[in-house]
């Protein structure tokens, strides 16, 4: 098994076949990460940078320890504290690690297309762990990964994908990756926060009405506001997103079906989400990011070139 | 270190050339052209003469001295972009016998010494080179600049360049105020508070690439206000870079009210449009932003429909470090100058000899006031030689900017420049 590709930079670029096998590899190592001893050493000879320009808790750590049971070797660096701070360029940062033989890149940008600039001009396979308002190809496929699990397949189920859908890396990763595996998906959230041509570019649906949304859809994505994405005033207050766009246990109770809330997290409790929601059992918040460990071992291993018999 | 200009005082004979200017008596046919004293001495059908540079090229055409009416030359400041000296070769390696300068130098072009300071600097220089002087102080939209002392000194036309006036207040009074001496104030439509942080052409590949968008809308508001600014001013304006069909029509409209308006497009917006910008490419990078393929195709249809006054390059020269970045942090702009006629005729084939004369020279000579350049005996040499079927493969070696910001590097492309003869100045890059 291995991928069409030598990145991942995004869903974009990936078959329906690479997911599947992304997916699948996934399942193998999360039954690695019940055993006692939680490490393998495939990837014994591999130095990985994990190169985070832009603040990150859960990505971060999940790489991280995804890289180690994989028994790679890792640096981390960030760019606060870095020479970034005295100016140097992305090109010269990257180039002065890979001078020092790495092997991959793992990065997280504030611009969209850092990793594809990237991918241009160094010879290391690069991974994208989130780029500006583009995509964040990992976190897509460790959901797709959480509602296969759930749900048994993705084919034909119905996500609606809710919230602040203009600044998120991960709506659009996740839309790529759903539409390409056969699901239906709904973008939900004010008009202000969704982008004019979100129909057109992907033929999903758009719903400005919230319990419209969660009635229509199997599983609701409820994305967390970019508040420090936002460089224009979009909604009027935080209170008023709540009111309109919050999502609350009454609602779910007074749907004629159980539904799944999934959350990329960090989550703004009180504002998209009601603290009794976030920790009820429809959520599936906390196996995301279990699986994340194990999705970003999956990319890892076959970015490596493991996966060739 | 004195860069010396391609610059000749001899006699030049132009053997068996193609006259294309449909102003002249001598329109489509084959002559021979002498060439004395910045003159055009003869015009017939066989010159013998001894002790000239003789340029006998097959095929070669002879247009009015083409006409670039938006330019960055980025001296005085930012002279490691370009030069004066540097910026006239490019556009003399491009068939530009006149450039039109814009202001957003540094310090600005918004005094009569900065215009003195181009003029005086741009003398020697193979082509000549035009300031536009800036509407406002320092191109900041809040002041109005000195124009009646620039346009005294020489300034061509008046304009904040790529920092365009925002407030209508403050252009009507600049439109009024250019009125008292013929003056056209030249737009880059935008209205900057829509999408502010809108990077690419808003629509379907702006929101597959996760990139911010700038809708069309906001060219089309300034060209829709502006008009009508232009209306109640009875000024002149120009709008450059135009990139929306609507816009065009709004025009159109205009033009056929009587207003005093007209427009320019570049050749980027003719030839790449938004689907090229799936790799990032940040030499695609521009503003007003590559718009969808439709719009594109409508641009070329609206040039062959004649509804386009004028072909301006917005050459923008950037330095590596300038554009070779994460796309959100490379500047705007591409040069321009010297791929200009082959990007133009070779995605427009049909666009007649005497519309390319219209469009590259005959038509901004018209608007801006300046010299007629009429293939005629006894003109002033002021001549653009070009080979319409020769096909390049465009490449560095062909830049003479300091810049390489080009995503027309590599393409192949149809049309050729032979020369320009600007006065007494002569550049040729082909030439036996």
């Amino acid at each position: 098994m291995q991928l069409s590709t030598k990145h991942l930079l995004g869903i974009r670029d990936l078959l329906p076949q690479d997911i599947q096998t992304i997916l699948d590899t996934a399942t193998q190592f999360k039954e690695v990460l019940q055993r006692p001893i939680k490490k393998v050493p495939s990837l014994r000879d591999v130095t990985i940078v994990n190169l985070f320009y832009e603040n990150s808790t859960r990505t971060r750590i999940s790489f991280e320890l995804a890289e180690k049971r994989l028994s790679a070797d890792t640096i981390n660096f960030s760019s606060s504290g870095s020479s970034v701070s005295k100016g140097e360029t992305l090109l010269d940062t990257v180039n002065n690690i890979l001078s020092m033989k790495v092997d991959m890149v793992v990065m997280r940008h504030s611009a969209s297309g850092a990793p594809h600039f990237l991918a241009k001009h160094i010879p290391a396979a690069i991974v994208n762990a989130g780029d500006g308002i583009n995509e964040h190809p990992t976190q897509a496929l460790l959901d797709a990964f959480s509602i296969r699990e759930k749900l048994g397949t993705l084919e034909g189920s119905k996500i609606a994908i809710i919230g602040d859908i203009m600044h998120s890396r991960v709506a659009l990763s996740n839309i790529y990756l759903l539409k390409k595996m056969g699901a239906e998906v709904m973008v939900a959230g004010p008009p202000t926060l969704i982008p004019k041509h979100m129909a057109e570019a992907f033929d999903v649906k758009v719903e400005y009405n919230l319990k419209k949304a969660l009635e229509w859809c199997d599983v609701a994505n409820v994305l967390r506001i970019q508040l420090e994405r936002q460089n224009q005033v979009l909604f009027s207050s935080l209170r008023e997103y709540n009111l309109a766009y919050g999502v609350k246990k009454s609602m779910l109770d007074n749907l004629n079906k159980e539904i799944l809330i999934m959350h990329p997290g960090p989550i703004n409790r009180g504002v998209e989400l009601d603290s009794d929601v976030a920790d009820s059992h429809h959520s599936l918040i906390l196996q995301q990011v279990e699986n994340g460990v194990a999705v970003r071992m999956a990319v890892l291993y076959l970015l490596a070139g493991r996966g060739e018999s | 270190m004195l860069i010396l200009p391609n610059v000749t005082l001899m006699k030049v004979l132009l053997q068996q050339v193609v006259i294309n200017d449909p102003r002249s008596a001598f329109h489509g046919s084959t002559k021979d052209i002498l060439i004395a004293d910045g003159k055009l001495l003869r015009i017939d059908d066989a010159i013998e003469m001894a002790d000239v540079r003789t340029i006998n090229v097959e095929g070669a055409v002879v247009s009015p001295g083409w006409v670039d009416p938006f330019s960055h030359f980025n001296d005085p400041g930012t002279e490691h972009k370009e030069t004066l000296e540097s910026g006239a070769a490019a556009a003399a390696a491009g068939g530009f016998t006149t450039v039109f300068v814009i202001p957003n130098t540094k310090p600005a072009i918004d005094t009569k010494s900065t215009v003195e300071y181009i003029a005086a600097k741009s003398t020697h220089l193979p082509v000549s080179i035009l300031p536009i002087g800036a509407v406002t102080r320092n191109t900041e939209g809040k002041e109005l600049a000195e124009m009646y002392d620039m346009r005294a000194s020489g300034a061509i036309a008046f304009s904040d360049g790529i920092r365009p006036v925002q407030s209508a207040g403050l252009l009507v009074k600049a439109l009024q105020y250019v009125k008292a001496f013929d003056g056209v104030i030249i737009q880059v439509p935008d209205d900057t508070s829509l999408a502010p942080h809108g990077l690419i052409h808003e629509g379907i590949i702006s929101t597959r690439l996760g990139l911010p968008g700038k809708p069309m809308m906001a060219e089309e508001l300034v060209v829709a206000r502006d008009i009508k600014l232009a209306r109640y001013a009875d000024s002149h304006i120009h709008f450059t870079g135009i990139s929306s069909p609507k816009s065009i029509e709004y025009v159109r409209r205009a033009k056929e009210g009587g207003l005093k308006v007209s427009c320019s497009v570049t050749p980027y917006h003719l030839f790449f449009c938004d689907e090229d910008l799936l790799n990032y490419d940040t030499n695609l990078k521009v503003n007003p932003p590559l718009r969808s393929r439709n719009d594109m195709l409508a641009l070329r249809e609206a040039v062959l429909n004649g509804w386009v006054d004028c072909i301006a390059t917005h050459h923008q020269p950037h330095d590596y470090d300038a554009k070779v970045l994460e796309f959100e942090y490379a500047k705007f702009g591409m040069i321009g100058l010297e791929s200009a006629f082959s990007a133009v005729h070779s995605v427009l084939p049909d666009l007649s000899s005497e519309q390319l004369a219209y469009l590259f020279s005959i038509n901004a000579r018209r608007i801006f006031g300046i010299a007629d350049a009429i293939i005629e005996e006894g003109s002033a040499a002021e001549i653009t030689i070009y080979n319409p079927d020769e096909s390049i493969k465009f490449d560095k070696a062909m830049i003479q900017s300091k810049c390489h910001n080009s995503p027309f590097i590599g393409q192949e492309l149809r049309g050729k420049i032979i020369g320009v003869v600007s006065g007494i100045k002569t550049s040729f890059t082909h030439s036996r």
